[in-house]
């Protein structure tokens, strides 16, 4: 069956943000040394992970770094074969979200598993890793 | 507060709707609708457009569309709760009658998906939570994000993929009998089960297409809606709820804990509970999610739909029909349409008017039920004869 006419817009889009880290460059600072920090609250004690510089439960902007444990369990996880656009040629890939021992959770790529081994409960530590162009972020790799 | 009815439904044909641009995509509902009513346009003091939108070349949809159909003049805002854009419009479209402000208004949802290629909508759909911690270095998928609740689920409860297939077999038998649906063909539990995987366990087949179309809804206060029609269907309650954008704060992946204070709150204002409820549709984007929704609307208990999809509890003849429209896995999710196209549904279940689809009504009260995102917006409607 084929297509009824369409204008083939000439007009095109392309979009790349530049996001401000400002607030949390220790915490990319942190992962290219192989740490794991977060923010907690200096007025109320919260502890928010990801990171963010105003405390969510209280409103104060009076917070600090502190270091988190790697160690970490499987809660669930995903393996991904259709990837977006941007990821083409990454997949497939496994998206997992785990619990450090503290009850915070992460969400990452858990790498270093065979896909029927992944199971929530399974026991994993968090590594920092660098993309091709120098960015840091972290996966998940067995214990 | 005034009552608040709907007295004019309208919808378009979902599916790949290469034909028609957004304007003339919206007009096919609202016309419809605006003709159910019978009102006369210029007495419509409010206009809220559900589109999710950036899939398509239009900035401002609330004025393309409202021109397009000779609504310009009107109020008019574009409001944006993801997939539940719809339930979002009908609410704001309901507050502007409640609050006295207007006598009639209109909620249209309508959405085009397919004038981007299929690769762009999955990167423009899965950057929809926290885009720098879980979408730049992971690249998550809406399949995905609903995936990793399914994994809980079954762990959790022993729910397994051949249950989810059963959401999706489900689907299409309806879907079959909707005219207006994208897939209008019954589908083999063995077809479902054997699908191309898209985020484990998440397969074709669990998965809602990605679609145009929309729909239309008039609403009026109580003393224009008894004018204008003898089968009004009351807005009776109305609950909705959030929950955070990274799915990593979330407290569990068993259930969307937006969904069940939304429904929590439309059950209250509507004076009704779950066994009250003759039909609902439940957004089903992923066959997981119809699950969950059974447990979180209080269907069934936690941990129980699988029984329920299994016993044919949630088909005609059954406790309670659920999504005898299709849903969204067989009459297309085209996202703002969808809460909207929910609702034109109920209120046709509701008059009677649902043909080899209507579900036996006894206690004329139905329930639409609106996720949007991955349970990041909540909208519970309960609609009612009386």
């Amino acid at each position: 069956m084929s297509e009824p006419p369409q204008l083939h817009s000439r007009r095109t889009l392309n979009l790349r943000f530049d996001i401000p880290i400002s607030k949390t460059k220790e915490f990319w600072d942190a992962l290219k040394r192989g740490k794991l920090v977060t923010t907690k609250c200096s007025k109320c004690g919260n502890i928010t992970f990801p990171p963010q510089a105003d405390c969510p439960r209280c409103m104060s902007s009076e917070t600090e770094w502190v270091e988190l444990g790697t160690e970490a369990t499987l809660v669930t996880f995903t393996h991904v074969r259709v990837t977006p656009a941007s990821f083409e040629g990454k997949g497939p890939y496994t998206i997992a979200i785990a619990e450090l021992k503290d009850g915070l959770k992460v969400l990452a790529w858990l790498e270093g598993v065979d896909a029927e081994k992944a199971k929530p409960g399974l026991k994993v530590r968090v590594e920092a890793r660098a993309s091709g162009d120098g960015n840091p972020y972290y996966v998940f790799v067995p214990a | 507060m005034s009552r608040v009815a709907i007295v004019g439904i309208g919808h378009s044909r979902f599916g790949r709707r290469t034909d028609v641009n957004l304007g003339e995509l919206a007009f096919e509902s609202i016309k419809q609708a605006i003709d159910d009513a019978g009102v006369d346009k210029k007495d419509i003091g409010n206009v809220v457009v559900g589109s999710a939108g950036i899939w398509y070349e239009e900035s401002l949809p609330a004025v393309v569309v409202d021109e397009y159909a000779g609504l310009s003049g009107a109020g008019t805002m574009r409001v944006e709760a993801a997939c539940a854009s719809g339930s979002a419009a009908v609410k704001a479209a309901y507050n502007s009658i409640a609050s006295g402000e207007t006598d009639v208004a209109m909620a249209v949802g309508v959405e085009k998906m397919t004038e981007v290629d299929t690769s762009t909508s999955v990167e423009l759909i899965g950057r929809a939570g926290s885009y720098t911690w879980e979408f730049e270095n992971y690249g998550m998928t809406f399949p995905a994000y609903y995936a990793m609740y399914a994994v809980s689920h079954m762990n959790r409860f022993g729910t397994t993929e051949e249950d989810l297939s059963r959401v999706s077999v489900k689907a299409h038998h309806y879907g079959a009998l909707n005219p207006l649906a994208q897939f209008q063909k019954e589908i083999s539990l063995e077809k479902a089960l054997g699908s191309q995987v898209v985020s484990w366990p998440l397969k074709l087949y669990d998965a809602c297409p990605l679609s145009d179309g929309s729909a239309s809804v008039v609403l009026a206060s109580e003393e224009t809606a008894k004018k204008l029609t003898d089968t009004p269907i009351w807005i009776k309650g109305v609950g909705y709820s959030s929950d955070t954008a990274n799915l990593s704060r979330r407290d569990d992946y068993v259930g969307l804990r937006a969904a069940v204070t939304a429904a929590k709150k439309a059950y209250a204002m509507a004076g009704v509970g779950p066994g009250d409820i003759d039909v609902a549709t439940a957004h089903d984007c992923f066959t997981i999610a119809e699950l969950m929704a059974y447990e979180d609307l209080g269907f069934c208990k936690k941990g129980e739909a699988a029984k329920m999809i299994r016993d044919g509890q949630t088909e005609i003849g059954g406790k309670i029909p659920v999504n005898l429209d299709g849903g969204l896995k067989a009459k297309g999710h085209p996202i703002g349409a969808t809460g909207v196209s929910m609702a034109v549904e109920i209120t046709k279940q509701l008059r009677g008017e649902a043909g080899r689809r209507q579900a036996p009504i006894k206690n004329g009260v139905g329930l639409v039920h609106n996720i949007g995102g991955t349970g990041h917006y909540a909208y519970v409607t309960v609609l009612s004869r009386d």
